[in-house]
């Protein structure tokens, strides 16, 4: 039987669930409350064989105002994996590091702190990690405006003069190259007539 | 019979001698030996590093054009910038600029150098390479192929016999202070190598 599938009743048996959704064969999402995540990743550690932890990952819910942390992990001889997400509010709200569980947490979530600014407690280096010096909001959060952060940062060097916009310049060879075809077309549709004639 | 590359490179050759300006014999011996022994820093940023490797080994030999690699900073003439640059990759390319020995030049690879290519938009890249180092020479194209790497050479070659204007390295001494702030508007006020050396100061 699928293990994804025999899983499910255990684990809603025993913690409040909020929901269970099988993707697919091979892929589930467990949606729970911040409180339980602790107990409910170390059953799934421990009893369920969800030995590996693949990455985590942070979905910007700006409009609810929170972040869902998704928590993937691999079973250990089958071929399926499960997510484990739950919410935390955007700002202020910080979260238990996993580095005394999986020693990969820790750049996961030093990417994470510099990507969205979440705090993970009792982790060991939240340094920067791919940007130097960035004093600036977390680029990955959605408040971010890229464009008017390159706008005010950068300036770009201007277009040739002679620049011609793409498009308009293909519209315009096409339908040279089309009126041209049909002249030539019509010139041969009169020297066959001409031929004719003779 | 002469194969495919060996004309290829008579023509190159061909063309970067008949552009040959003298400048008195010692001047010429100098500048042949330079040219003919370009020492390539074997250091790769952007996805145009890929391009470097087909470019040194057999299928397109730089060495006969006497264009090989060389392992450390101290010991190149020239470094290619070779695609986009992130502010964390720019810290370390001018500070790996700094520790060549002059004369040195800089060739840029692909049109991210130019103008930031496909990541015009990114927060994290830097847009026009030649703000923050001088830039010599420029190979345009996303990506260029070897052989537009290898004529970015040869035009850098004839550019080194004819010696006509400042060279990059020049450039860059002379307007230091202009490189300096723009390296400071986008890396903060910690930019190393942070020593005052004299070359540094003697300009001013
Ligand atoms: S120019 Fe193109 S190939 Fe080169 S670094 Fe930029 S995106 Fe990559």
């Amino acid at each position: 039987m699928n293990i994804l599938a025999s899983l499910q009743p255990q684990l809603c048996d025993k913690f409040e669930t909020q929901a269970f959704d099988l993707k697919r064969d091979d892929l589930a999402q467990v949606i729970v409350e911040k409180k339980i995540w602790r107990a409910v990743m170390d059953y799934l550690k421990e009893e369920a064989g969800f030995v590996t932890l693949l990455t985590i990952t942070c979905t910007d819910w700006i409009e609810e105002e929170r972040f869902e942390l998704n928590y993937i992990f691999a079973h250990e001889t089958k071929r399926c994996d499960l997510m484990l997400s739950f919410s935390i509010a955007r700002d202020g709200e910080s979260v238990q590091t996993l580095t005394d569980r999986w020693p990969q947490a820790e750049v996961m979530e030093r990417d994470l702190h510099e990507m969205f600014g979440i705090v993970f407690e009792g982790h060991p280096n939240l340094a920067s990690f791919a940007l130097e010096n960035w004093h600036h909001t977390p680029p990955l959060r959605r408040e971010f405006d890229t464009l008017a952060f390159v706008n005010e940062h950068f300036e770009f060097r201007k277009g040739r003069e002679e620049n011609v916009d793409v498009k308009a310049e293909a519209k315009r060879l096409r339908a040279l190259k089309k009126a041209k075809a049909q002249a030539e077309a019509e010139a041969k549709k009169e020297k066959g007539a001409d031929d004719a004639d003779e | 019979m002469k194969e495919g590359f060996l004309i290829e490179q008579e023509r190159l050759e061909h063309e970067a001698a008949a552009s040959l300006k003298s400048s008195g014999l010692i001047n010429d011996i100098i500048r042949y030996f330079r040219k003919k022994s370009i020492f390539v820093l074997a250091y790769g940023t952007g996805c145009g590093a890929i391009e470097m490797p087909p470019t040194f080994t057999s299928r397109y030999d730089a060495e006969r054009f006497g264009i090989r690699g060389a392992a450390t900073p101290r010991q190149a003439d020239v470094i290619v910038v070779s695609g986009y640059l992130s502010f964390k990759t720019l810290r370390r390319i001018i500070h790996t600029y700094e520790q060549m020995a002059s004369p040195k030049y800089v060739i840029a690879l692909g049109s991210c150098t130019i103008n930031g290519g496909m990541y015009w938009d990114s927060y994290n890249t830097i847009k026009q390479l030649d703000k923050y180092i001088p830039v010599d020479m420029y190979a345009n194209g996303c990506m260029p192929r070897p052989e537009a790497l290898l004529e970015a050479f040869i035009a850098l070659q004839k550019k080194i016999e004819n010696d006509e204007e400042p060279s990059g390295w020049e450039r860059y001494l002379e307007n230091i202070e202009w490189y300096r702030q723009n390296q400071r508007a986008v890396l903060g006020e910690d930019i190393k190598p942070a020593y005052e050396a004299d070359w540094y100061t003697e300009g001013r």
